[in-house]
């Protein structure tokens, strides 16, 4: 026996495989949906990966530092490092911001690293060009998705940073690349005012009579200073000796110094099932639509196709097909037309669709599998109305009238 | 198998029921032996088309008797059971207009019919291969239908309608679009093939140019066959 | 029987569909997870390093000169302005104290009084001396009774008393004079030293109290610079290293100087060393005090040892090390590192010899299971 439906294909190609290049960039879409979808939690992941850190030590009762603003002064690690199992502390500063660079800007989350040597929590954990960085002021390593190259000069706030390093796939759980600078710079950019608020904030204290006494010199500088201190950091970052259970370290720093105290688990349950919660269901909700659309077309495709074999359906059966053969005539079509929408759909996705998405797009292998499966459920279903039409044909129709 | 050709006796078909019933035929009577050609001429209304569909197999009568060579295929309201493998098996079709399968070359749409009944490829296309060779459109055989001139696809309808040996051929108007050289041509290549193939064919027409090719010939009127004697007279000579 | 030739129609779907079909493999394995990881190595090299010391500071004066009144008062002229030079003892203001004038007047008043009564006691001590010469010349004769001469010598005594007392008298009102002129002579301010007036915090008028400053003055050329290091980047750091202070307002020129000194206190709350650093030569112009400078302070050169840049060390299973390619599979060696410098390279004690090539960078990160492709550089952003 001969595919009928290989055969059909074979014969008029052109409409099968623009219809499926059609069709294809649709599914591409839909892949790339799923993709984002994927890339956002992967943000949120990496976030959690590149930061090296087993507990996150946050004011107490905020979800900080990532999903909601947390701030602690900067010697809380010292008390912290003393509990038993802490193996390193470090503290770190986020803060979403515009950086500037000749005039344009680009949105990026600027984290504050406490100084050290790589593998510092906090740090970047690689870099694909320069280095890390080594002086404690002035440096930055940025991700390539802000575009700076290396040796560019940035400017945050009022201080100008070097870009020494670039990372890639540093970002922050909404997509926003990192820049990563020292930690007293970053206290500094979180936390000091601009110029002209600092000024005026002088010349309020200046004229408070209770700090300008002229019996007391030098009593208007002081409490000006102290106006001026930043000494807080976001979050603690700890890692825990081996043979600890972070758990454990978790629940003593938080009985003892009256923290908020996160593990692993539970971050990733924050950023993934609070933060960004709202955004994959609507991703979820274009995957349904996009999955709808997808089908319908499909299945007015097919139909158009069966429609215009209505005469040659009569004739074989006529002849004696069986409505098997002629059912499997249709669906294979069908699925013929699916497959090649796949394969287009996952190759315009991958080459031309994720690249030119501001947010990155993740194409995992099995999600590539469930949306070929998807796919061919998607066609056969679609296939089923001309299914019944193609049964619905009389032989008789090929008789004479 | 002694018997061959087809006889029909006493059919009756009967749309619908009650006070719409209409009666489409209402007593037929025919017989046409192997290797005869038989005209079956009719007006519009006159029962001629649903009397197709009943020899084709398509509809069941409503009552009387049809044989075709020595098996019953229906007996007053009995029939036998698989309809479709009877078509592919033991009908032949020829249609007014061709009907090949557009995506199947020459070889294939002829060979289809024994694929069907679970002949392999390569026997079904040598069968297919011998007929065309039999009615020369062999040279055409790898090529799409859509190529092929209006009598060279009759041709192919021709050796797919013979394809399976069936004891019997139903040809619907089968020289309507053509001239009258084609037409006739096409009444020769039947009567051959009756001939050679021991068949029954029946040619259902109201083309001027053939009927007097025809020996025997059925009128139908108001769903009642009337036999008639034919011309008879040599397609060959009427060409010349 | 002849065997399905192949049609125009089949041999274009196939000249579509069999480049499609590579290109979906080529996709499919070569990108997203399954891709393999790009990967750059690089040699360990054997060389010596510099580690040097990265602070930030501030550009201050040696020794700031606050200059103001000793005593409450008014200010009554100033004749400096911020920016102008001044030399040692030279005036620049004066003070106003309202009733010193009068009471210098008042002193010498009291003075007159003073010798006035200094003359009556002379006087009277005169006669007391000649009455008793007299008597005692007398009682010597018979002439008269020794009691009588007894007293007048007494009398004498009393009289040379007040004399004494009268002229303590007119020193102590000179004393409190010439104080009072010594006071009036201070309301002049005057310039300690040579210098450059850097503040002026009242105008004439200004009432000011005892201690407070009218003017700052600086000595220019006796700058230096008041630097904070990270305390966990100042091993190493002691007097009379050589530095390099970049200011704020000329980045590109970078102006040589030593460390003076380390402080000894540390500054416990930024968790800072301080360190002052002075030029060896005096920045032209001279920079504003109080402007941010960088300062990198250069170590003695460390003996070669292996040496990688800091980007190749990565943290797995909580170590140190570096990824290594060993028989074409990824391995991570453990390293024990040493110390750095400022362009990212970092010696290694333990784990790595000269030569061993490291992976220094990659896209992605890197597990023993890892595919990778070496590369020579990770260019572009690809998923």
């Amino acid at each position: 026996m001969i595919s009928l439906a290989g055969r059909d294909i074979i014969h008029s190609w052109g409409k099968f495989v623009f219809t499926g290049f059609g069709l294809g960039l649709l599914i591409g879409i839909t892949l790339s949906m799923a993709g984002i979808y994927r890339g956002m939690v992967d943000d949120a992941r990496v976030l959690l990966d590149n930061s090296g850190a087993d507990l996150w030590v946050v004011q107490k009762n905020t979800i900080g530092p990532y999903a909601e603003p947390s701030s602690l002064y900067d010697d809380t690690w010292r008390e912290i490092r003393g509990m038993p199992g802490v193996k390193q502390v470090a503290n770190i500063t986020y803060l979403t911001m515009q950086v500037a660079k000749d005039g344009s800007d680009v949105r990026a989350m600027v984290a504050g690293i406490s100084p050290g040597t790589p593998g510092t929590p906090g740090w970047p954990p690689l870099l694909v060009a320069g280095r890390h960085i080594t002086r404690s002021h002035y440096e930055a390593v940025a991700d390539v998705a802000t575009g700076f190259k290396l040796g560019d000069v940035v400017r945050i706030r009022r201080n100008h940073y070097t870009v020494v390093g670039l990372t890639r796939r540093m970002v922050s759980s909404n997509g926003d690349p990192m820049i990563f600078i020292p930690l007293k710079d970053a206290q500094e950019a979180q936390f000091l005012k601009d110029n002209d608020a600092i000024r005026q904030q002088r010349r309020r204290t200046a004229a408070n009579p209770a700090f300008n006494r002229p019996a007391v010199p030098g009593l208007l500088e002081a409490a000006v200073a102290t106006q001026s201190v930043n000494p807080f950091v976001n979050a603690v970052l700890v890692q825990v000796a081996s043979g600890h259970n972070p758990l454990t370290t978790a629940t003593s720093i938080r009985r003892w110094k009256n923290l908020t105290v996160y593990t692993r688990a539970q971050m990733e349950e924050i950023l993934v099932g609070k933060l960004i919660a709202t955004s994959a269901r609507q991703i979820f909700m274009f995957l349904v639509i996009l999955s709808i659309v997808s089908s319908a077309i499909v299945a007015f495709i097919i139909y158009t196709l069966t429609q215009g074999k209505i005469r040659e359906i009569a004739v074989l059966k006529l002849i004696g097909t069986k409505n098997r053969t002629i059912i499997a005539l249709i669906m294979q079509q069908s699925m013929a037309l699916g497959a090649i929408g796949f394969v287009v759909g996952k190759i315009s996705a991958t080459l031309f669709m994720a690249p030119i998405f501001p947010k990155y797009v993740l194409l995992l292998p099995l999600d590539s599998v469930i949306g070929f499966i998807a796919v061919m459920i998607i066609c056969i279903l679609a296939s089923i109305i001309s299914i019944r039409a193609a049964l619905k044909v009389d032989p008789a129709e090929a008789i004479g009238g | 198998m002694s018997m061959k050709g087809i006889r029909i006796e006493g059919l009756k078909k009967r749309y619908g029921s009650g006070d719409t019933a209409v009666d489409a035929l209402k007593h037929v009577n025919m017989h046409v032996e192997a290797g005869e050609i038989v005209g079956l001429i009719g007006p519009s209304g006159s029962g001629k088309s649903t009397l197709l569909k009943c020899l084709g197999a398509v509809i069941e009568p409503t009552a009387g008797k049809m044989v075709l060579g020595s098996d019953i295929i229906y007996d007053n309201g009995w029939r036998v059971r698989d309809l479709r493998a009877l078509r592919r098996d033991r009908i032949g079709f020829v249609f007014q207009a061709p009907y090949l399968i557009p995506f199947l070359d020459v070889t294939d749409n002829v060979a289809l019919l024994p694929m069907l009944a679970g002949v392999s490829n390569a026997e079904s296309r040598k069968r297919a291969m011998e007929l065309l060779r039999e009615l020369n459109v062999d040279h055409r055989a790898h090529a799409m239908p859509s190529k092929l001139s209006g009598g060279e696809q009759q041709r192919v309808a021709i050796a797919r309608g013979l394809v399976n040996r069936p004891p019997v051929i139903l040809a619907d108007e089968p020289t309507a679009p053509l001239n009258s050289d084609r037409a006739l041509t096409v009444i020769r290549l039947l009567n051959d093939m009756a001939q050679k193939f021991e068949t029954a064919i029946i040619v259902v027409t109201h083309d001027e140019k053939i009927i007097p090719t025809f020996k025997r010939i059925y009128h139908i009127r108001d769903g009642v066959t009337y036999e008639e004697k034919g011309e008879g007279r040599s397609p060959t000579e009427m060409a010349t | 029987m002849k065997k399905i030739p192949f049609r125009k129609g089949t041999l274009t779907l196939f000249a579509l569909i069999i480049p499609l079909l590579a290109l979906f493999a080529h996709v499919a394995l070569r990108s997203g997870p399954l891709a393999p990881i790009p990967i750059v190595l690089t040699a360990v090299e054997h060389k010596s390093i510099t580690p040097s010391l990265f602070g930030v500071g501030t550009v201050e004066s040696r020794y700031t000169y606050k200059i103001g009144p000793t005593l409450a008062g008014r200010l009554k002229s100033i004749d400096v302005d911020v920016g102008d030079t001044v030399k040692a003892d030279q005036t620049i203001g004066a003070m106003n104290v309202v009733d010193l004038n009068d009471r210098i007047a008042a002193q010498e008043a009291m003075l007159k009084r003073a010798n006035a009564q200094l003359e009556e006691a002379r006087t009277r001590h005169e006669y007391a001396k000649t009455q008793s010469f007299r008597y005692e010349q007398l009682y010597t004769a018979s002439s008269a009774t020794e009691e009588l001469s007894d007293t007048k010598r007494h009398k004498m005594m009393v009289a040379k008393t007040g004399l004494d007392a009268a002229q303590e008298e007119i020193s102590r009102i000179s004393a409190e004079r010439e104080a009072l002129i010594a006071l009036r002579n201070d309301l002049f301010l005057t310039a300690p030293a040579d210098g450059l007036v850097v503040a002026r915090h009242a105008d004439p008028g200004t009432t000011m109290m005892a201690g407070q400053a009218v003017v700052e003055l600086i000595e220019p050329d006796k700058l230096w610079v008041n630097v904070r290091f990270d305390q966990i980047k100042t091993r190493g750091l002691v007097a009379e290293l050589p530095a390099t202070v970049t200011l704020r307002s000329h980045a590109q020129r970078t102006l040589k100087g030593h460390v003076l000194r380390v402080e000894p206190l540390a500054d416990a709350i930024t968790e800072e060393t301080l360190a002052k650093v002075v030029f060896d030569q005096p920045p032209v112009p001279t920079p504003p005090i109080g402007e941010l400078v960088e300062v990198t302070v250069i170590l003695p050169s460390l003996p070669p040892a292996p040496t990688i840049p800091n980007a190749a060390i990565h943290v797995v299973d909580g170590k140190l090390g570096v990824w290594q390619i060993s028989a074409d599979k990824l391995q991570f060696t453990p390293v024990v590192t040493g110390d750095s410098d400022l362009e990212g390279h970092i010696q290694i004690h333990e784990g790595l010899k000269a030569g061993d090539q490291v992976v220094v960078y990659s896209k992605d990160p890197l597990s023993r299971r890892s595919r990778y492709r070496i590369v020579d550089q990770i260019t572009g952003e690809t998923p």
